[in-house]
């Protein structure tokens, strides 16, 4: 019989690797050389058994008893993911096609069950509470913008109230009282008030010596702008040079080069790993509270993330210029000016106006660690529950970033077209061209010259560093390991990042369906449900304008400080990012397949299920994996505004100065971070 | 038998970009549609097997009204019209095996297909399709790994699935190299002969018309402007449809 003339090894393989799969799990799916399979069952195996031990460690969590002894039910799933592996590779020996979908689920389950636990959510509070966030989401839909008075006594007029008094006015019957601007717009924006005569109105004799003189004194939100405008500037100067000594390609021409390299790679990465607003409390002890040390903070970090990107488009030019040019017998400065810089122009300033979209976010923010702009107005007003004019805050910030958002993408767009403005017949005489860059100039220059002095940059301060600075930096370089120090930030870590995961979840759950209602294809191309696409990216960019520290504010108002809030924070900024996200993917798909199916005469669901969720699979996978790297480095600050998780242990071992135990943190999140990016990026790699 | 009388296509920005055209199609013919780009080849295409909803004019296919069938019996319609794709229109990340089991959809009910089950019977037609073109050594292949002149074979398979009666191709071979070009009109031609599907097709390249095509119409501009045998296209037909500056040009 030819069945007996199967060489040995075919039958065997099978059972062999199955027994080595269930001694040690991935071993058989690697010894059938698929070698990536094993590797992830094996390490996603480690991973899930420890989380369960720590779980039931550190929180008795899912404890069951079995007689005397107590073990977590977690280890039910735990063993059917075991079991799962086995069948596995019996079934990659049998040559059949094996499913991984068994194994994701019993993974997923225990993962959920963690995350669920540590982030501490009770979902009965988000109903108990709802009384309570109803009232604070009436008060943010009528902010404090205007006061009404009413025999001398002030209080806020909203929407219902202004609509009676235009009415009033209108009909011409007596309002009940005057209505004005309140002053709170005038915090946000800013007043004329009489300030001492400035140095150079003096100088320029337009002023006396000591008189006072009107002046706008910018409110916290002009002072929020002037930083972003002010950290992008300067940022994009200091990036500069760093970046040539981060480009490989220049770098490796030069003598030593390579060390020079490899330094400045690495310290960019670890301080890009930093959040701004961790930079934040770093730099208030150096500097000390206020708009500059925001700017600082802002700085720090966009230069790292500049030079980075601006080091890899030098290494990404296009090297034919390079060559034409020193052809012609140029020297090497003459190269650089005439095939390198033009290279690198348009990238740049592309990758500046991103930055600066990026900073104003940020901007927003930073003063709830460095006290300054319009992060430090909703810290003070949320202390005090006046919530009208949180709200004001909130709706001034969500039109600037809107703004800032369409401006810098305009412009980024612009530079990538870079089309030839004017015909050849149509060039403007050089005397205007002349004038309106010089014009610009001096706009730029006038704008740089306000921020500067908006943000209080003092040279000075930077120079006289506060008295605890020198104490952190030493705290910063021996950091404490101690076990219990460990314990406490390996513990908040993990909260963390589950946090991140969670929040990413329930966007993505709340953001699928809502993708498709905001996809122009699909929505936006019938008359009515056209509002339908309006409405629903209108929301995605309000949402998406605010940051999540702004959101912690009113999720602790509703379910109490601690992780869950953190969560439900990111959650909001996840649905808009990922919201947007999935909706131009699913603008980005090629309607050929569509077209072709219809052809076949499939039905609509069929037409979906075959042509569309092939294509937005990977995608949005991929989109799933990025926002969960974000919310991670996310997670690690908004535990500054309440939202629990390593923030928390951050802020407080800085407010208790203990500078060496918050070294501790700053290096885990430095690694963790560093670990989320280089894996998401790696999974993102794979899916496309 | 096809028929198309007095058909018409208005684009909602305006574009007329069919206007009154007629013509017949016999049961096993291959039929060219020539004409230079924008005259409106695709349009008539699509709107055979109603991709395009016509603006006036009536089509039908065998006594039954294509151009009054309602959207469930237009389904039905749609399962014997294979059509085939200058683009192929595949599922880059799908396997090859579902961009041809995809063609079976019209016959298969919704809930399982949508579970991607589908019956011994469809997958042993589907590597039947691929052996007819020569790939079912890549059925498991994604469908973005093979080269143009394979993947245009994937979509003569999946349109072969539907068991058609008739196939349109629109321009199946503008994207590929010439000789790759002759390689998948023989396909074409191997089915329109041993099988009898009748098979309208657009081609950009005269001698690709005289070598396969049985009979053939030109638009211009929307209009019909020839119609007869492949060889009766001459240097005055040419000029007429193609401009007077337009100078023949071959491939292979
Ligand atoms: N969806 C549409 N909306 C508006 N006008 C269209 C649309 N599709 C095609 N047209 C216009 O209709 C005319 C005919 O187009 P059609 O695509 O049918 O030409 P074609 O002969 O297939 O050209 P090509 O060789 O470039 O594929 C063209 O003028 C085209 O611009
Ligand atoms: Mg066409």
């Amino acid at each position: 019989m030819a069945n007996s003339l199967i060489p040995p090894q075919n039958l065997e393989s099978p059972i062999l690797a199955t027994v080595s799969s269930l001694i040690i799990p991935g071993l058989g799916q690697a010894l059938q050389k698929k070698y990536q399979r094993g590797i992830f069952i094996l390490t996603f195996g480690i991973i899930l058994a420890s989380l369960i031990y720590w779980s039931t460690a550190t929180l008795k969590l899912g404890l069951i008893s079995l007689g005397t002894i107590q073990v977590s039910w977690l280890w039910i799933p735990f063993g059917l993911y075991w079991l799962w592996n086995v069948l596995d590779a019996n079934a990659i020996g049998m040559k059949k096609t094996p499913g991984i979908l068994a194994g994701i689920i019993f993974a997923f389950i225990i993962i959920y069950v963690i995350a669920w636990n540590v982030t501490e959510v009770k979902l009965y509070r988000l109903v108990e509470r709802f009384n309570d966030a109803r009232m604070v989401s009436v008060k943010l839909l009528n902010p404090d913008i205007f006061t009404i008075s009413i025999n001398g006594e002030d209080s806020i007029c909203d929407w219902g109230c202004l609509y009676t008094y235009l009415e009033d006015k209108i009909s011409g019957h007596q309002p009940a009282g005057v209505v004005r601007i309140s002053d709170n717009v005038f915090d946000i924006f800013g007043r004329i008030k009489p300030q001492p005569a400035p140095g150079w109105r003096v100088s320029l004799g337009l002023a006396a010596e000591g008189s006072r003189v009107d002046t706008f004194v910018a409110g916290t939100l002009v002072e929020t702008i002037a930083m972003g405008l002010m950290a992008t500037l300067l940022s994009t100067l200091f990036a500069i040079p760093i970046s040539f000594l981060a480009a490989q390609n220049i770098m490796s021409r030069v003598p030593g080069g390579a060390i020079v390299y490899y330094i400045v790679r690495t310290l960019l990465n670890i301080v890009r790993a930093i959040d701004t607003i961790v930079w934040g409390l770093i730099v208030i002890v150096w500097v000390g509270l206020g708009n500059f040390a925001g700017v600082i903070a802002l700085t720090i970090h966009s230069i790292a993330a500049l030079a980075k990107l601006f080091s890899e488009e030098i290494e990404h030019i296009d090297n034919g210029p390079v060559e034409a040019i020193s052809a012609t017998g140029a020297n090497q400065i003459q190269t650089i000016s005439h095939a390198v810089i033009p290279q690198i122009i348009p990238a740049f300033l592309s990758y500046s106006l991103l930055r600066w979209d990026i900073n104003m976010r940020s901007a927003t923010v930073i003063g709830f660690v460095a006290g300054g702009g319009i992060g430090f107005f909703v810290v003070e007003t949320t202390r005090q529950g006046a919530y009208e004019q949180y709200a004001t805050a909130l709706w001034a910030i969500a039109i600037v970033i809107i703004l800032v958002d369409y401006i810098s993408a305009r412009w980024r767009e612009n530079i990538v077209a870079d089309q030839p403005k004017e015909s050849v017949d149509k060039v403007q005489k050089p005397i205007i061209r002349t004038l309106k860059v010089a014009f610009y100039v001096l706009l730029g220059l006038i704008i740089a010259v306000y921020c500067w002095n908006v943000t209080e940059i003092s040279i000075r301060s930077m120079l006289s560093p506060g008295k605890n600075f020198s104490r952190l930096l030493m705290d910063f370089i021996h950091i404490d390991l101690t076990a219990n120090v460990r314990m406490v930030v390996l513990q908040q870590m993990i909260v963390t990042v589950f946090q991140a995961m969670l929040a990413t979840t329930i966007g993505a759950i709340i953001a699928l369906p809502f993708s498709f209602l905001a996809a122009k294809n699909l929505t936006g191309t019938r008359k009515y449900s056209i509002w339908i696409y309006y409405a629903a990216r209108a929301i995605l960019n309000i949402l998406r304008s605010i940051e999540a520290l702004l959101y912690v504010v009113i999720f602790i108002f509703w379910v109490g400080i601690g992780p869950f809030a953190g969560m439900l924070a990111l959650a909001v900024t996840s649905f808009a990012l990922i919201g947007k996200l999935f909706s131009e993917s699913i603008e980005n798909i090629d309607p050929g397949p569509i077209e072709a199916i219809n052809a076949t005469g499939a039905s609509r669901v069929q037409m979906i299920v075959f042509a569309i969720l092939p294509q937005i699979t990977p995608p949005f996978i991929s989109y799933l994996i990025y926002q969960w790297d974000i919310n991670v480095r996310m997670a690690t600050i908004i535990g500054f505004a309440g939202g629990g998780g390593i923030g928390l242990t951050l802020t407080t071992y800085f407010g208790m100065l203990q500078y060496h135990k918050a070294g501790t943190v700053v290096a885990v999140i430095v690694v963790v971070v560093a670990i989320m990016d280089f894996a998401s990026a790696k999974l993102r790699h794979m899916l496309i | 038998m096809l028929k198309v009388e007095n058909l018409s296509k208005t684009y909602p920005n305006g574009t007329q970009a069919l206007k009154n055209v007629s013509f017949e199609v016999k049961e096993g013919e291959f039929l060219a549609v020539i004409g230079l780009s924008g005259s409106g080849k695709s349009t008539l295409l699509r709107c055979i097997n109603r991709l395009i909803e016509p603006t006036s004019g009536k089509i039908t296919w065998d006594d039954e009204d294509i151009t009054a069938a309602s959207s469930s019996e237009i389904r039905k319609i749609r399962r014997k019209i294979g059509m085939v794709f200058q683009q192929f229109n595949l599922v880059k990340r799908s396997s090859v095996l579902t961009n041809v089991l995809s063609g079976r959809l019209g016959y298969v009910d919704t809930l399982t297909s949508s579970l991607h089950l589908f019956s011994a019977a469809d997958h042993q037609r589907a590597m039947d399709s691929l052996d007819q073109v020569g790939l079912t050594d890549k059925a498991h292949v994604r469908a973005d790994s093979l080269s143009g002149g394979q993947q245009q074979r994937v979509g003569i398979a999946r349109a072969l699935m539907q068991e058609p009666r008739l196939i349109l191709a629109d321009e199946p071979v503008a994207s590929l190299d010439p000789v790759l070009a002759h390689s998948i009109l023989k396909y074409l031609e191997q089915l329109n002969k041993e099988r009898g599907i009748t098979v309208l097709c657009s081609l950009h390249f005269l001698d690709l018309v005289h070598r396969y095509a049985t009979s053939a119409i030109a638009l211009k501009d929307g209009e019909m402007v020839f119609q007869g045998l492949p060889k009766q296209i001459d240097d005055a037909q040419f000029k007429a449809i193609y401009g007077q500056e337009a100078e023949r040009v071959s491939v292979i």
